[in-house]
């Protein structure tokens, strides 16, 4: 292994630092480029939360809560010998601006997390809640290190300045949280393992060491993920009142089809992977859907004749909606606009597709098993 | 407060800025207990706190906090649970071209 300190050491600090002490650190791998963590603050009905009570779910509360509490991935994010040198300078360009930005995107959303779960805790004065999220904070922070810590490496410097600047904080209901953070920690499972599986059948084609480290990284994602399913176990109505089911089918197609226009847009990253996007997008569908019967009441019917047509067509409109903005003027201004209009039709249409209803099991919780 | 003046606060808080391995996180905690609401905007002062890599930085500073007009509360009440794509890790970046 390694001797990280001897490498902390020497190693780069981030831009501003960098520019201001350039000469009494010795920076072996030079920030070439930096780039701006900026996160958005939160607050939510922190009185809703606080009145949580996790009584009908006590049993599999104590035990999801006492194996975090173990912190079973304690020692895992450290780079052993199996963290092989990465060539970046003798990575495609194309390949390396779409890998860089797949793992600034991977560090922004789980220092989002960190941020949203911190004040969670911090806020609370529920002790089985401020407990969950004191134990998220600390994974997701930790997740956030080592991939910056890949960054830093490929000479890209993260830039943590941004307590400074003026943050407005936003506003989360409780049940979205739950909704929206189910889903991303869900679906992040299953974008993780999907590549894991992958990459084990595919040995040649993973062109950076990351990949290796992401069968143990998915469960702290999967079990958080657990500890929403059992959040909303707690009241019943979040799962199964009309409205809270149309809630519930809002995010499952907005998440899906944000997911593939994002994944649709780094094609050499896929390539190089040797992923079909179309094939890869799917699965991870497939799998967040079988993994969501735990507790919620439908799936999205993703072998629908109208699905893939329609998130083609909401790509297609993102993409002349990128355009008309960096065309700018009036012209621009008004493509922007139709093609924003194609994008939100498109996205009437997949919403219109109908669901798969399920009935949630009477035991919630699940292992990761994929 | 009027429905268009905004309140200010100025309070004691302490930054914490971790840019280790083990741990990249940053947080701001209020000393005097002040709570924000959805839609208040809360500027640390100061220069910029920048951890060096392996460093943690805790300090103590002051804060402005920016109440919202109730309009403002309303709205980002209304509209801030969109905002909830920033936990997936594929919405990132706003380029779609290449």
């Amino acid at each position: 292994m390694k001797d990280l300190t001897q490498e902390n050491t020497h190693d780069t600090t981030h831009g501003e630092l960098h520019s201001e002490l350039a000469g009494k650190f010795d920076t072996t791998a030079m920030a070439t480029e930096t780039t701006l963590l900026n996160p958005r603050f939160y607050t939510t009905d922190f009185d809703e939360m606080d009145r949580v009570d996790v009584t009908p779910v006590r049993k599999e509360w104590d035990a999801l809560l006492a194996q975090m509490k173990s912190d079973p991935n304690k020692g895992h994010f450290k780079k052993t010998e199996a963290w092989d040198k990465v060539d970046w300078e003798g990575m495609d360009p194309a390949l390396r601006t779409e890998f860089i930005d797949f793992l600034v995107s991977s560090c922004t959303a789980e220092f989002s997390g960190c941020v949203l779960y911190k004040e969670m805790k911090r806020r609370g004065t529920n002790a089985d809640i401020c407990e969950l999220f004191n134990y998220m904070a600390r994974d997701e922070a930790r997740h956030a290190g080592f991939i910056n810590d890949a960054l830093r490496e490929a000479g890209v410097a993260v830039n943590l300045g941004f307590l400074t600047k003026a943050k407005k904080y936003t506003y989360f209901r409780p049940k979205f949280i739950y909704y929206a953070t189910y889903l991303s920690e869900k679906i992040g499972y299953a974008r993780y393992i999907t590549i894991y599986r992958h990459l084990e059948a595919h040995p040649e084609q993973r062109f950076h060491p990351i990949f290796k480290w992401f069968r143990e990284w998915c469960n702290d994602e999967f079990s958080h993920g657990e500890a929403f399913a059992l959040l909303m176990r707690t009241d019943p109505k979040l799962t199964t009142s009309f409205t809270n089911k149309l809630w519930i089918k809002f995010f499952l197609v907005a998440v899906y089809s944000t997911m593939w226009v994002r994944d649709h847009a780094r094609k050499d990253f896929h390539n190089a992977l040797g992923v079909d996007i179309d094939w890869y997008d799917q699965e991870v569908y497939r799998k967040t859907s079988a993994i969501a019967r735990q507790v919620f009441p439908m799936e999205i019917d993703i072998d629908h004749k109208a699905w893939i047509p329609n998130l083609n067509r909401m790509n297609a409109a993102m993409i002349d909606m990128e355009k008309g903005k960096r065309k700018g003027g009036i012209t621009g201004r008004i493509a922007h606009a139709t093609a924003s209009a194609r994008a939100m039709l498109a996205f009437a249409r997949l919403y219109l597709i109908p669901v798969i209803p399920s009935t949630p099991p009477a035991n919630v919780r699940m292992e990761p098993t994929y | 407060m009027g429905i268009f003046t905004k309140a200010k606060e100025i309070v004691p808080c302490t930054v914490e800025v971790s840019h280790r391995f083990e741990s990249l996180h940053a947080h701001v905690r209020f000393n005097n207990g002040a709570v924000v609401y959805p839609g208040d905007e809360v500027l640390v002062h100061g220069a910029p706190v920048l951890a060096a890599y392996g460093e943690v930085i805790v300090e103590d500073r002051t804060a402005t906090i920016t109440r919202a007009t109730p309009i403002e509360r309303w709205w980002t009440r209304a509209t801030g649970d969109f905002g909830f794509m920033e936990l997936c890790e594929f919405s990132f970046s706003e380029e779609l071209l290449s």
